[in-house]
């Protein structure tokens, strides 16, 4: 078993990044493809293993087309919502139905445009089964989670009901149910989601395969669920408890009838208790993110592997992930952004030295095979709409 | 000069030692496994410099030999000069990236300072009548279908206003015959609250509360409110405003490009502060229209402020009844007339010296003068 490491610097990054802004800034956004092209070229080249390193091969001009669509298109949409709501949720409910097909165009092209050792990465996955993981499925999870409730209660105000201890007792059940089932299908989402990708990644004539299971992602989000709520009441708690003490409960509850008044903000006791709730908010949902993030990751890797032989790890843990982002975090701020590179390459670093790669045989054996040629468009829309599509590695 | 790296065939993960030596512009690479390649070096396609990555140099047959030494690499192929080789320049110098920092933040400041209102308010300006309108149109239909009654003002005063707005202020608004004013009166509450204001949509209707004409202490007052809405829709605010934020927002969705979910808050603070400064600009030009039509209509620009205040502070004394504080919450967006209307140091001043002029019997004042 040996880690992935990143060979970069904070220092050469910086520079690079610096230019990128400028030339982006300068060029009023057209240089855009190009900067992201040097970025993603210097995370993947400097991501080895084994003496071999990752390799990023799309171009700024090959990217250029799609992103100028991609603009557009973000422009038509912000100034629809300006001047008709009805057009933007026409627009909107066009871009949930194209969601599917960007992720999965998308996945094709940046696997595509990835190498390894000299050897490409591609996606096998098929446009059907985005549908079904990307549409189908977030809509059944929002239906039961939202859609039985709302119609449960328009049905109860229509019929009238003595609500008495039986029927209290059924709704209840009822209401208990529905959570439940919302959380297995938002569980099974997860775990279809994870199988698309992983078993539609191939490297060279390699085939990567998961086992990851419903209970698995069910026990880390539940976790994650407890986590998240025992932080936000420990918050609140602290809260009130340091706010009271410091300046007394009046100032506190007027903090809150006054936040339309602007000439109260400028009582300073009032604006460093809501600076204390925004940063303790942000604080704790970096907590809850690093936490799904870092064990999701866990279960999947250690789940994963490609042709059987080779194996995966990440001992990634939840608070180091954690306190690395809030510090990022508070660094960038602190600098108006100038700690960004510092920080992006502080993340790569952690990441990629808890990643193992566990191979008893030799990458040599592989061969790069042939793939008709993908277009980007998807990718810049998709990037234009801030769609995560997560390649991860 | 022999430089050192590792080949590998074409599409394939093996690797072998190698070596690339040039005598003029002939190269020649041998390998671990005892191939060989020999040619031009113009025949070879090399990956651009990024900082000290691994440079790809890809041989006739598609096959490819890497290498870290950079800097030998450059001197090789110093014909093969392109853009790219200047940004390694930049990005290779200390120097210059510092420079590149501040011309940076230079860039940003004058591109929020300036750029966005110029492009927007040169885009609004451009775009022909019909769009203002087909902007308004939907929103007044909108506001009456969930916001507003009808108004409860009795018939005769209703006419009595809008014929004082025909006669007496639309002859003031000689610049922009085009456009086609038309003066609504509403009535707003909200949990039986009654809401004084008035505002403008970008087709040139101009929507007045019923609780804003009962709180007007006199005719001068309801015709500087007016006024300075016909302001906000000569300037074409509305316009501006739909651009600015589309620029705001694609700048933002730029500088997030490649950063981690979480920089888009401090990036949304940062937009949502900009865009409150840009209204607030705003206010101040439609403050500056109305202003300059109440001197040629000999009406004192104090009024203005005056009313402004009664407003603001009717709003306060029903807030402070409604202890809930839920009332103004919701219609926020909508009470925008006064939440950013804040009384700034620079609106007083030009009230002021917009007042000086009037006092002067002045009906043109230039504000350099008195600055």
């Amino acid at each position: 078993m040996k880690t992935l490491s990143f060979e970069g610097s904070t220092r050469e990054y910086f520079k690079i990044w610096i230019v990128n802004v400028l030339l982006v800034i300068v060029t009023l956004g057209l240089y855009y493809p190009w900067a992201k092209v040097r970025n993603h070229r210097y995370f993947y080249a400097n991501t080895t293993f084994d003496d071999r390193n990752f390799e990023y091969h799309a171009t700024g001009k090959q990217l250029f087309i799609g992103y100028l669509i991609a603009m557009g298109l973000f422009i038509a949409y912000m100034v629809m919502q300006n001047i008709s709501p009805i057009g933007s949720l026409v627009l909107f409910g066009v871009f949930v139905i194209a969601f599917p097909w960007i992720i999965w165009r998308s996945l094709k092209f940046n696997l595509l445009m990835t190498s390894f050792s000299n050897v490409r990465f591609s996606f096998a996955g098929k446009i059907g089964n985005a549908y079904l993981n990307y549409l189908l499925l977030p809509i059944a999870f929002f239906g039961v989670l939202y859609g039985v409730p709302i119609l449960s209660a328009i049905v109860l105000t229509k019929v009238d009901i003595e609500f008495t201890g039986l029927t209290r007792s059924l709704a209840v059940l009822g209401g208990f149910l529905v959570v439940v089932l919302a959380f297995y299908l938002f569980a099974y989402m997860k775990k279809r989601n994870t199988c698309y990708a992983v078993n539609g990644f191939r490297y060279g004539q390699g085939e990567f395969k998961t086992s990851v299971e419903v209970g698995g992602f069910a026990k880390i989000l539940l976790k994650t669920m407890v986590i998240g709520i025992g932080v936000m009441v420990l918050l609140l708690i602290v809260i009130s408890i340091g706010s009271a003490v410091t300046m007394g409960t009046a100032a506190f509850t007027s903090a809150f009838d006054n936040l339309e008044n602007p000439e109260a903000w400028m009582d300073r006791s009032v604006i460093v208790v809501i600076a204390l709730l925004y940063i303790a908010m942000i604080a704790a949902s970096f907590l809850i993110m690093a936490y799904s993030y870092a064990r999701q990751r866990r279960y999947i890797f250690k789940n994963s592997r490609l042709d059987h032989n080779i194996a995966f790890n990440s001992t990634l843990g939840a608070r180091t992930t954690a306190w690395v982002m809030v510090s990022n975090f508070v660094a960038i701020l602190l600098s108006l952004g100038l700690a960004f590179p510092w920080a992006k390459v502080r993340m790569a670093r952690l990441v990629l030295g808890h990643t193992f790669i566990d191979s008893d045989v030799e990458f040599d054996q592989y061969i790069s095979q042939a793939q008709g040629d993908q277009s980007p468009i998807a990718d810049q829309i998709g990037d234009a709409f801030d769609v995560d599509v997560g390649v991860g590695i | 000069m022999i430089i050192h790296g590792q080949w590998y065939g074409e599409g394939s993960a093996a690797r072998f030692r190698a070596t690339l030596q040039c005598s003029n512009d002939q190269f020649c690479v041998e390998t671990e496994n005892g191939n060989s390649f020999a040619g031009n070096l113009e025949e070879l396609t090399v990956s651009e410099r990024l900082g000290n990555v691994e440079r790809k140099i890809t041989l006739q047959d598609g096959s490819i030999f890497a290498t870290s030494e950079n800097d030998q690499i450059d001197q090789l192929f110093h014909k093969q000069k392109s853009i790219h080789s200047i940004i390694h320049a930049f990005e290779a110098h200390a120097g210059l990236a510092a420079i590149s920092v501040v011309a940076t933040v230079v860039f940003i400041f004058v591109f929020i300072k300036w750029g966005v209102p110029w492009v927007s308010s040169t885009i609004a300006h451009a775009m022909p009548y019909k769009v203002q309108q087909v902007v308004g149109e939907g929103s007044l239909k909108f506001f009456d279908e969930y916001v507003f009654d009808d108004s409860n003002l009795d018939a005769e005063l209703q006419s009595q206003i809008r014929s004082r707005f025909r006669s007496e202020l639309l002859p003031l608004e000689e610049a922009h015959v085009e456009l086609n004013y038309r003066l609504h009166f509403r009535n707003w509450s909200v949990d039986d609250t009654e809401i004084p204001n008035a505002f403008a949509l970008p087709s040139g209707d101009i929507i007045v509360t019923d609780k804003f004409i009962e709180l007007a202490a006199h005719q001068n007052e309801i015709d500087a409110v007016l006024l300075h809405e016909m302001g906000h829709v000569a300037h074409r605010h509305g316009l501006e405003m739909i651009i600015e934020g589309a620029l705001i927002s694609t700048a933002v969705m730029l500088a997030s490009g490649d950063s981690t979910g979480f920089i888009d808050l401090g990036l949304g603070v940062g937009s949502m502060l900009v865009s409150s400064n840009y209204s607030r600009r705003h206010e101040v030009d439609a403050d500056d229209y109305a202003f300059r039509k109440m001197l040629v209509a000999k009406i004192d620009p104090t009024v203005l402020s005056d009313v402004l205040q009664r407003m603001s502070g009717y709003m306060e004394e029903a807030r402070s009844d409604d202890e809930s504080g839920k009332a103004e919450k919701d219609d926020s967006d909508l009470m925008d007339y006064l939440s950013s209307h804040p009384n700034t140091d620079l609106r007083a001043k030009q009230a002021r010296l917009y007042s000086e002029c009037f006092r002067e019997g002045q009906i043109y004042c230039d504000l350099k003068l008195k600055f």
